[in-house]
């Protein structure tokens, strides 16, 4: 069986490239993939500790993650729409309209 | 006739009742009550009249009244005693005597009114009679007060009320300014007097006149250690106690005209000249001594306040008799004679003759409103002008007047047998035996009583002659205008009683005789067993001696007064009894400018005012503006000026944000790893 630490190992990596891409991209569209790397990164670990323990606790908690994926892109999508709308761009660093 | 009690509030409210009828009036505009209101206020104080004169029956009979009628506030604090605020009626032989005294000078001032107001053509006549209703209403429900905070309230209403009828005619530039005048002055005073009845309730826990759970009592036996009670400033009991009757005495000081504080009482006389005879005779100067009357069992066992209040009565009394030497008005003269008087008043208390002062109130305030409504009848008859010097041989123009102000004339001056001989007497005497029983401050008191009387005497007669005798020196004074039956009637009534009121107390002739004469005596040894004149003579500090014997001393001490009234009487007959007399008051040269002037007195408060207090208000004002306020602004201005700096990391750049959220996660970790111990 592949030890616990390989699958801690990757899905820290996961993570750090979703944060790398929410900092440094500027496309509304590669936040929310960056996102969607971060979650599941999480997702990996749930899961990798489910199998260690025995226990399917964690499994589950997975599918309550993607459920909530799912719902996040569905609003992602619905405020980069209205971001286009109203900016004619989806950089995300050209609606500064918000600030003091 | 316990129900006859229950009726007690009632004189005071009557008064009320019939000020609000004239506001009603005064506020509707229209003449709706005949002569402007005086009806409803004649037939309240004449019901007020019969009411406490059936109430001093039943006194008389024994009975006495100490109800609470009503409390307004109360609450404890946990641990402690608990306090109540309450509004009650104390009906005893010295209250009811004096609610006798003002409703029946009330009474016989607004039957005046009519005759001095109405008759006048005045205008405003419904706000007059509301302000006298109010006024009278006031000073009844102070006499009753059964507790320090009630008599305060109504002592603060009296103020009021003079502040309104002195500035009656506000469209002139006197009256106004003497009503602020009178008003700000006897606050002055007053403020004392609130500190020291917050200090009573904080010390006693109560401000109760009577009863066994009464400050007077709790003060007493405080004393003998049978009681505890709250001190302050780390000050033992006595000392205390003499504070903070000394405190309660400044609101006596100004309400009754005291040095220093009597500089209000003659800018008075720009009120109405009724009014002159409520405030002078029956309310509002006759309510400090009232109270130290009231509480004189607080008083007596402070050594100090009772030198205080006897040093400062005996030095009124000849200071304000020296500058009613010179003035030129009538009523002028009058408004030192006051203030003399209550100077008096306070040498007896201070001296320990409760009774003497209680008996000179009695007198004085008949024959001192006797002589302010003969003046007022005067002023009538010169319509309106007070200038003494250009009135003269009056005497057979209008005889009523003049007897009855003769009358009252002798008995202010003191000459046997008017009232005001009995009583001057029985003060002077008082303070003599006390004074030779070892208070050497009593006979300095004496000292200054004894010099005064030749001083009232001669300014009194030197203020008749030239009213009355001589030849008149005015076409005004030559043919006079008649005054009517309600001018004549109140001035019968009181000359009769300045005349003879002195028979209530003739404590000489028990002296003398040993028949039972001192009524007045009787009267107040009655009652409450704490209120009782053997009580407060148990407790006061003094102690007689006599010259010879008691009977010498009486008639040693009565002879002198008399005399010395009778040379004055005889020096003002001199100089003034004359057909055309002359201002010999020049003779005294700068002497003279300097009683005219009242020894500079408003100069030096105007001066305290404008070079000591102005200053020091402002230095508060500028120490408020910069450091209080600069102490504010800056916790302001730090925070404007912060938030207008940190606000800028909201940049709008959804990436900034992303980057802080980072860069905050990563802090907390290397935080947490470093504190939790699996990190480094």
């Amino acid at each position: 069986m592949v030890p616990a630490q390989y699958y801690l190992v990757l899905s820290a990596a996961i993570f750090c490239i979703g944060v790398f891409g929410l900092l440094t991209r500027r496309n509304a569209l590669l936040f929310l993939m960056s996102v969607e790397l971060m979650l599941n990164a999480a997702n990996v670990n749930l899961v990798a500790f489910s199998l260690y323990w025995g226990n399917v606790t964690g499994q589950t908690f997975s599918l309550f993650t993607m459920a909530l994926a799912a719902a996040e892109v569905a609003v992602g999508i619905g405020i980069i729409l209205v971001l286009y709308r109203n900016f004619k761009d989806v950089d995300v660093t050209e609606a500064t309209t918000m600030r003091w | 006739m316990a129900g006859l009690f229950d009726y007690t509030p009632a004189v005071v409210l009557l008064p009320f009742l019939s000020f609000l009828i004239a506001v009603g009036v005064a506020i509707s505009g229209r003449d709706l009550l005949p002569k402007g209101g005086a009806v409803p206020g004649i037939a309240a104080t004449a019901g007020s009249f019969l009411l406490s004169v059936a109430l001093a029956v039943a006194v008389a009979g024994g009975e006495v009244y100490n109800e609470t009628v009503y409390a307004w506030a109360g609450g404890a604090v946990p641990g402690t005693e608990g306090l109540e605020l309450t509004f009650g009626v104390l009906i005893d032989p010295l209250s009811a005597l004096m609610l006798v005294i003002v409703t029946l000078v009330a009474l016989l001032v607004h039957v005046f009114s009519l005759g001095y107001m109405n008759d006048e053509g005045e205008t405003g006549l419904p706000r007059y009679y509301a302000g006298l209703g109010l006024f009278t209403a006031s000073m009844l429900g102070f006499v009753v007060a059964d507790n320090l905070l009630m008599a305060f309230v109504f002592f603060e209403l009296v103020g009021l009320c003079s502040y309104l009828l002195i500035g009656f005619h506000f469209r002139e530039p006197g009256p106004p300014s003497a009503a602020k005048k009178a008003f700000l002055v006897t606050r002055f005073g007053d403020y004392f007097f609130l500190v020291g009845v917050v200090a009573v309730l904080a010390t006693f826990g109560t401000g109760q006149f009577a009863g066994p759970e009464s400050f007077p009592v709790f003060a007493e036996e405080a004393l003998h250690g049978e009681h505890a009670v709250n001190t302050f400033l780390g000050l033992g009991e006595e000392t205390w106690f003499t504070v903070v009757g000394l405190l309660v005495l400044g609101g006596v000081i100004g309400k009754s005209a005291q040095f220093p504080l009597q500089t209000w009482l003659p800018d008075a006389m720009e009120g109405p000249t009724p009014v002159s005879a409520l405030i002078h005779a029956a309310t509002m100067v006759a309510a400090g001594v009232y109270l130290v009357a009231r509480m004189y069992g607080f008083y007596a066992v402070s050594p100090t306040a009772l030198g205080v209040i006897a040093l400062v009565g005996g030095f009124t009394a000849l200071f304000a008799g020296t500058m009613g030497i010179v003035k030129r008005e009538l009523k002028q003269v009058l408004a030192y004679s006051t203030i003399s008087q209550y100077g008096y008043m306070m040498l007896a208390l201070g001296a320990g003759g409760y009774v003497a002062a209680t008996f000179h109130l009695l007198t004085h305030a008949f024959f001192k409103a006797l002589l302010f409504l003969g003046a007022g009848s005067v002023i009538i008859a010169m319509h309106h002008n007070e200038n003494m010097w250009d009135m003269g041989g009056l005497k057979g123009r209008m005889p009523v007047t003049y007897y009855s102000f003769l009358a009252g004339s002798l008995a202010l001056a003191g000459i046997f047998p008017f009232a005001g001989f009995w009583s001057k007497d029985e003060i002077l005497y008082e303070t003599l035996v006390h004074g030779l029983g070892g208070q050497p401050l009593l006979l300095v008191g004496y000292v200054f009583g004894l010099l005064a009387v030749p001083v009232t005497a001669f300014y009194t007669f030197r203020m008749v002659f030239l009213t009355f005798h001589g030849d008149a020196r005015t076409e005004q004074a030559s043919s006079p205008e008649p005054v009517g039956w309600n001018v004549k009637g109140p001035l019968a009534v009181l000359g009769v009683l300045a005349a003879g009121a002195g028979v209530v107390n003739l404590a000489p002739v028990r002296v003398l005789t040993g028949a039972h004469v001192d009524f007045l005596h009787g009267w107040l040894d009655a009652g409450f067993a704490e209120l009782t004149v053997h009580h407060y003579e148990e407790i006061d500090p003094y102690s007689s001696a006599y010259i010879g014997g008691e009977a010498t001393t009486v008639l040693v001490g009565a002879a002198v007064s008399l005399g010395l009234a009778l040379l004055g009487l005889a020096l003002a007959y001199k100089l003034y009894a004359v057909p055309t007399p002359t201002e010999h008051t020049a003779k005294l040269g700068s002497v003279r400018d300097l009683l005219y002037d009242n020894y500079y007195q408003d100069e030096y408060q105007v001066f305290l005012a404008r070079r000591v207090v102005l200053p020091l208000a402002r230095a508060a004002d500028t120490f408020d503006r910069s450091v209080v306020d600069g102490a504010v602004d800056a916790t302001s201005s730090v925070s404007l000026f912060s938030g207008s700096r940190i606000r800028r990391i909201q940049t709008g750049v959804v990436s900034n944000y992303a980057a802080l959220l980072t860069l905050g996660l990563t802090v907390l970790l290397v935080l947490f790893g470093v504190l939790g111990g699996w990190l480094l």
